[in-house]
């Protein structure tokens, strides 16, 4: 399997590998996986309260080039937008982006996975931030 | 000259179900060994030779697909049409993937060097197997739903549960070759 050149830039240095404290109630975290190939995606978003910008993403990913390279590459474009913004990525920019061929196509949809993953989680904790302050009253 | 069996069952001579007796199957693979072994057929015709030859090749194949149970089901499931499914249709539960993570992450960490990573592979590697065990059980009874039924609801509960063991089995090996 021939690897483009963006990919390759991904898996040899992979931007904003890590992870944000999962507890954190303005970080959302996505956890995804593909069973036939056994890739597993970490995926996590810092949301700046004020601003409803995402300040900061991380992620790790244990699998394939095409697979580190997605989700790196979908951490660079998370940080400066706001959910919604984010909410609009499709795999399909992914695969433009990195020339994923046909057959590495899943690793774009499961990048894509991971974010919406992780903003639902994320709007799930204010969800929950709010109705603990109802039941509070 | 017979035509060789279009199947692994027909092989037999057998209904394609699932819950397979197996000493059954055994000794049925036994007999027809013997009566197609090539050495008894090495003053018949060429047409017989190469049939005895074809048919103990084909035979070796069933016996080989039908004994092991897993095997079977894919095999069965493939007759029928159904090929492996895609993650679309079955991703794993979140609780799992969170386990599949902190497995990667302690493989990674013994591959740096940090002997002390072996632990909770150890541990993982057992609730991998107990997951298995399970699957199995559930295989167990999902045979035994088809053979009485023979619909294809069971049918695809049985490939979501082998693409489940599948994934299961790849990480029991991932963590068995990282401890041996």
């Amino acid at each position: 399997m021939a690897y483009s050149n963006k990919v390759l830039d991904h898996y040899n240095h992979p931007r904003n590998v890590g992870s944000l404290d999962k507890n954190d109630s303005h970080v959302g975290t996505g956890m995804v996986g593909a069973p036939e190939c056994g890739d597993v995606m970490k995926l996590q978003i810092k949301v700046n309260p004020e601003t409803g910008v995402i300040d900061d993403a991380k992620f790790k990913t244990f699998g394939c080039g095409s697979a580190i390279a997605s989700s790196s590459l979908a951490t660079e474009w998370l940080k400066g937008k706001t959910v919604d913004e984010a909410l609009a990525i499709k795999n399909t920019d992914i695969v433009n982006e990195l020339a994923l061929p046909p057959v590495k196509i899943h690793c774009s949809v499961l990048a894509e996975d991971a974010i919406k993953a992780a903003i639902n989680d994320y709007k799930v904790k204010q969800g929950a931030d709010v109705s603990s302050l109802v039941q509070a009253h | 000259m017979n035509s060789l069996p279009s199947d692994y069952y027909s092989v037999f001579g057998i209904a394609p179900t699932l819950a397979l007796d197996l000493p059954e199957l055994q000794r049925q693979f036994y007999v027809l060994s013997k009566q197609f072994h090539p050495d008894r057929f090495a003053r018949a015709s060429a047409p017989e030779q190469q049939y005895a030859l074809d048919f103990t090749s084909l035979l070796n194949d069933a016996w080989r697909v039908l004994r092991d149970p897993v095997s079977r089901a894919e095999y069965l499931l493939k007759q029928q049409g159904l090929e492996p499914g895609d993650s679309r249709t079955n991703p794993p539960p979140p609780e799992l993937l969170e386990e599949v993570f902190e497995l990667n992450m302690a493989l990674e960490e013994l591959r740096a060097g940090d002997g002390d990573a072996r632990g909770p592979i150890a541990e993982a590697l057992d609730r991998f197997l107990a997951m298995r065990d399970q699957l199995d059980r559930d295989r167990e009874a999902l045979f035994v739903r088809y053979d009485a039924q023979r619909d294809a609801a069971t049918l695809g509960d049985l490939r979501a549960l082998l693409n489940r063991r599948r994934y299961i089995e790849n990480l029991v090996r991932d963590a068995q070759q990282a401890l041996s």
